[in-house]
């Protein structure tokens, strides 16, 4: 089982810009030898350099060794016009959540009686389908999870297509902000390929 | 590392059921869910179907696609052609029935979110230091500490200068390398069990344990005189209060070191 500051070390690395994967080697005694980092679209030196100030905090000796994938160019959905979350809010008295996503230029707006949780991931649904995408899943289930630095959502949708689920994660500042961006997240690399009439 | 390797047709029938897999996979995430329990489920995948390699290839919001390998081996000449691929399962040989890779490859994604998201509720994005909420709690966690066991601990405020007029000038890159690498700097110069934080735009906190007058004020010139990763050198105004000396009580410490704070920049000032 890798440690848990192990587990924080790798998960910096993969933060770094443009890291597509992280391999590391151990010394006998279990302490990282070296990390290799496969970067694409990033100057290898410069992540070379953050990698080894970010190694230096975790294991002093280790090596930093950077291979460049330009000859392995990547799709990505980062790289694609994205949905963003402009605007959310939960009006108490009515209980309606309201959504405001915003995509190549338009606002598209999402309104649900039923409340932050459920209400959040129905109303980003529904500005979704306002901008115009068709989004062929319906909400399974919305459940926040207790875990020791929070409470973060997670958002099932199932496909009404082939019955596969897509769920997404995602924990912010209150419930409704939470279940719609783990919303986003559930659809996200769908949303990013999908082409809108 | 291919991922079209025929099917071992000598595969005993029980290595294949999924179901055998798949109640392993639950017992191992009842344990275990963060980026180790991805490389935990291809060990048990490449025990369970005798794989010499496998690799799952994932996808985040915040760290796009992200390859993981049996073993931890970096991905690279012979594996390219896996991270090409979509989110999925490739093993070798390709052994594994595709609802047992559907499955893996859904937990592990799961596993990826739920580790981004407990580290990204308790961390800076920028910084990728700890954020304010953590910084609350652990000042709350030492106050407490101090007043039942009488251990002594600084709390350092410092802002960084200059910071504000670099963002107001609209030159937001250089403002945020500044605080990227001031915090590059401030990780690297806090000791073990120290706690760094930023707590603001171009304010960090941090717990010193053990550390009183002229500890803190070893401490507070190293951090000026250090020079960032890319070579300059920054300019600091600190405040700070001590526990037990000062008070106790965690809102009570950081007013007084917010209140020094302000003191030290008005005298700079003037």
């Amino acid at each position: 089982m890798i440690s848990a500051s192990e587990e924080d070390f790798e998960l910096e690395l993969r933060s770094l810009p443009g890291v597509l994967n992280v391999g590391i080697a151990h010394h006998d005694n279990g302490d990282v030898d070296s990390v290799t980092l496969f970067v694409r679209d990033q100057d290898p030196d410069a992540v070379r350099d953050v990698a080894m100030h970010v190694a230096s905090l975790y294991y002093a000796d280790a090596t930093v060794t950077v291979e460049d994938a330009r000859t392995a160019p990547l799709s990505s959905p980062r790289d694609a016009e994205r949905v963003a979350l402009v605007w959310t809010e939960f009006n108490e008295k009515d209980g309606v959540s309201e959504v405001h996503l915003s995509y190549d230029g338009r606002v598209g707006v999402g309104l649900s009686t039923h409340g932050p949780l459920i209400g959040g991931a129905e109303a980003t649904l529904a500005a979704l389908r306002e901008l115009g995408f068709e989004i062929p899943c319906y909400l399974m289930a919305v459940a926040n999870v207790h875990t020791a630095t929070g409470w973060p959502v997670i958002v099932t949708l199932r496909s009404t297509e082939d019955g596969t689920n897509r769920i997404g994660i995602a924990q912010a500042e209150g419930e409704l902000l939470s279940a719609a961006k783990a919303t986003l997240d559930a659809l996200n690399r769908y949303v990013a390929a999908a082409t809108v009439p | 590392m291919a991922g079209t390797t025929a099917v071992d047709a000598t595969l005993p029938a029980e290595r294949s059921d999924p179901r055998e897999f798949l109640a392993l996979l639950d017992q191992l995430s009842a344990n275990e869910f963060g980026i180790g329990f991805v490389y935990s489920a291809l060990e048990l995948l490449a025990r369970q179907y005798h794989l010499d390699d496998a690799l799952v290839v994932l996808g985040d919001e915040s760290l796009g696609t992200q390859a993981f390998r049996l073993d931890r081996k970096p991905v690279s000449g012979d594996t390219q052609s896996g991270v090409v691929a979509t989110p999925g399962v490739i093993c070798v040989p390709d052994a594994v029935p595709e609802v047992v890779k559907d499955v893996v490859t859904s937990v592990c994604q799961l596993a990826l979110s739920l580790h981004v998201a407990r580290h990204g509720g308790a961390h800076d994005r920028l910084t990728n230091i700890a954020n304010r909420r953590y910084f609350d709690t652990a000042l709350r966690t030492a106050a407490m500490q101090s007043a039942r066991y009488g251990w002594k601990f600084t709390l350092v405020l410092a802002d960084v200068n200059g910071y504000a007029n670099t963002a107001r000038q609209g030159r937001a890159s250089v403002s945020d390398e500044l605080v990227r690498n001031f915090a590059l700097t401030l990780r690297q110069s806090v000791r073990s069990g120290d706690t760094a934080t930023r707590i603001g735009a171009d304010g960090f906190g941090v717990i010193l344990w053990n550390a009183e007058r002229a500890e803190v004020s070893a401490f507070t010139e190293r951090l000026a005189s250090l020079p960032l990763p890319d070579g300059q050198h920054v300019s600091l105004t600190i405040g700070t209060a001590s526990a037990p000396r000062d008070s106790t009580d965690p809102d009570e410490l950081f007013r007084l070191a917010t209140n020094r704070l302000a003191d030290a920049k008005a005298s700079a000032a003037s």
